[in-house]
């Protein structure tokens, strides 16, 4: 016979008698905390308004999941763990099984929730986001501490604009991947962030602009964002100059050399890490690479999407009164040219062109 | 059948023409060469006795490239025995010390060949890193998958899966495009189902009038409910009313005359057949 261990035997105990205290599972992920106190599975106490009632408990029907109808002595539970829910909640067990369940609800529904009654919607122990963030520590450090905090999580249904606490099919837990659950608010006009700033309605940015960067055609805005705040503006993972100026040195170009090869910018010429070049003649570390008024990637490039190859802006605005600086990019067959804007008119030629590297070549 | 394939691989790819190497459109033809290794031997960059060869270009003292090789370490062990090729690619330009660091932390098993003054990279126009290219045996570009936060892991194994042919192109596409995790109460039929097994326990217990009210609930929701009108019917026959019971049976075969329970109950009831 299995011997039960401690942990367990206090569970069943605890499930055998309403108003005893359950001890939460302990998480898998070192950073997350188990909550601290042990989780209280008994009916609210006399007199207390619940806001929410499991049906069998408001109907007096304690032998739906007790030996017995008498709630005084309603007995052991007619299952164990979450077996015991899935007799009326079936649709569970689909649920926890897609690929990414959060291990709580698949260990025990009782971790978040009361089986009886409880103040709080969906008979949870506690406020959906409290219940979080009682365990994810980090997640409520960020989302407190943060210079640049995400509105989202502290407005409308909070983490579960974006988490199903449950399981899905998307690391994270989130419900849908990163790009389909930003645009879904971000596409509207006259958006603010939380510090008032308007935020561009990137539905109708992306439908006008067909050339995506690669994150953004991956649908991973979580690349280059931290959904639950930051120490960057526009919640971005690292730094990246806010200016069309900058004195070069690479930590302002952390963001971009998160994935990008910082080589780009460090070598005066290259036949291999850019096509931005003359010959050999690197044209990324000539306009970058500057003590003083180095272009920042935002002069020519649009992070997200444009209608020009390689995130090329049509335009930057430039100065302080926003004047629209035509940057006139054209692309030819081995290089481009850029129109008289910042400077006269410049064509690159990257001759002698690299060897092929495949026998069908790029379209 | 090749070209079928890469048709295929190309409706994959998606829209936006970041998707792919600079120099090499996935379906296009990626050349092996020959490459020194880390330890001074020569590996190829593909080999054509794989049915996948995977090749991954990173760099050391990058967050997104030790989580790429620690993930291929993973890939590398669960596809392990079947017939990959795998490669990691790292630039000359970094102390072998401290590409020996990364690969012992990550745990890849898979030759480290050093890239000689990026002329690969130059070759097949890299702009970033990681990037993990997946061929088949013919050497075609079935995928080009830069470094994402997200699913990453999932993604690569099921290009992966698809040079093996274990998987089709519409398996990839769910695993490229999976579903939404909808709540509980947004699945359909849900609530009526939870009511459904509330009023089935109730009747086990022979609580025939709260059994009858779930069944009542149910069909103020879908009158056309059928097990809905046989657990009605089960509850009134529970009840010793038996002509109520009919009614509900009768009801529940004329919209489904296979519903289980129904003709059960009505020869339970005299009925007959």
């Amino acid at each position: 016979m299995t011997r039960l261990r401690m942990p367990h035997i206090l569970v069943l105990l605890a499930l055998a008698r309403p108003g005893v205290a359950v001890p939460a599972p302990a998480p898998k992920d070192a950073k997350v905390k188990a909550p601290v106190a042990p989780v209280h599975q008994g009916p609210l106490p006399a007199g207390a308004k619940a806001a929410w009632t499991h049906a069998p408990f408001a109907a007096g029907d304690c032998s739906i999941c007790h030996e017995r109808n008498d709630p005084k002595n309603p007995g052991q539970l007619v299952k164990q763990g979450n077996e015991l829910c899935f007799m009326c909640h079936d649709e569970f067990q689909a649920i926890l099984a897609r690929k990414h369940p959060h291990s709580p609800a698949k260990a025990y529904c009782l971790s978040c929730h009361n089986a009886h009654d409880s103040r709080q919607t969906k008979l949870l122990h506690a406020e959906a986001t409290e219940l979080c963030l009682g365990c994810h520590a980090s997640v409520k450090k960020t989302a407190e501490r943060s210079a640049v905090k995400h509105k989202a999580l502290t407005q409308g249904k909070k983490c579960l604009a974006c988490h199903n606490p449950h399981a899905s099919s998307v690391e994270k837990l989130l419900t849908q991947l990163p790009f389909d659950l930003c645009v879904s608010c971000h596409s509207a006009d006259g958006m603010k962030d939380a510090s008032g700033k308007t935020l561009t309605n990137f539905g109708k940015w992306l439908a006008d602009n067909k050339e995506w960067h690669a994150p953004v055609t991956a649908k991973d805005c979580s690349a280059c964002h931290l959904p639950h705040g930051s120490a960057h503006f526009r919640l971005l993972v690292a730094d990246y100059p806010p200016e069309f100026y900058a004195a070069y040195d690479e930590k302002n170009y952390e963001l971009c050399f998160t994935c990008h090869n910082p080589e780009v910018a460090r070598n005066a010429e290259t036949t291999t890490l850019t096509g931005f070049r003359d010959g050999p003649r690197n044209l990324h570390f000539v306009h970058v690479n500057k003590a003083e008024r180095g272009r920042t990637c935002r002069a020519c490039h649009e992070v997200h999407a444009s209608k020009q190859v390689h995130q090329i802006r049509d335009g930057v605005p430039y100065g302080s009164n926003g004047w629209m600086l035509k940057v006139g990019y054209t692309k030819t067959p081995n290089g481009g040219s850029c129109a008289r804007t910042c400077h006269d008119t410049k064509s690159y030629d990257r001759k002698p062109e690299i060897p092929a590297a495949a026998s069908t070549a790029k379209k | 059948m090749l070209a079928a394939r890469t048709l295929l691989l190309l409706s994959l790819a998606s829209p936006g023409s970041a998707e792919a190497f600079a120099n090499v459109d996935v379906g296009g033809r990626v050349d092996s060469v020959d490459l020194p290794t880390l330890d001074g031997g020569v590996e190829p960059l593909l080999s054509a006795k794989a049915r996948a060869n995977v090749f991954i270009f990173f760099r050391p003292n990058q967050e997104h490239s030790t989580e790429t090789l620690r993930a291929m370490a993973a890939c590398e062990r669960e596809f392990g025995g079947k017939p990959i090729h795998w490669i990691a690619i790292v630039s000359s330009i970094w102390d072998p010390q401290e590409v020996r660091k990364v690969v012992s932390e990550t745990g890849i098993r898979m030759p480290v060949v050093v890239d000689q003054a990026d002329r690969l990279y130059g070759r097949l126009g890299l702009r970033l890193h990681p990037v993990v290219g997946v061929t088949d045996g013919s050497f075609h570009l079935l995928a080009y998958e830069p470094f994402m936060k997200v699913n990453y892991c999932d993604r690569i194994r099921a290009r992966i899966q698809f040079a093996l042919q274990e998987i089709t192109a519409d398996e990839v596409r769910k695993v490229e495009a999976p579903e939404k995790a909808t709540m509980p109460g947004e699945i359909e039929g849900a609530p009526l189902k939870r009511r459904q097994h509330l009023a089935e326990m109730l009747l086990k217990s022979r609580q025939y009038e709260k059994a009858a009210a779930e069944a009542t609930a149910m069909l103020a929701k879908d009158p056309r409910h059928a097990a809905a009108l046989v657990l009605l019917g089960d509850a009134r026959a529970g009840q010793g009313d038996c002509a109520d019971a009919l009614k509900s049976y009768d009801a529940a075969l004329a919209i489904d005359p296979a519903q289980p329970g129904a003709e059960a109950g009505r020869r339970a009831c005299g009925g007959g057949k």
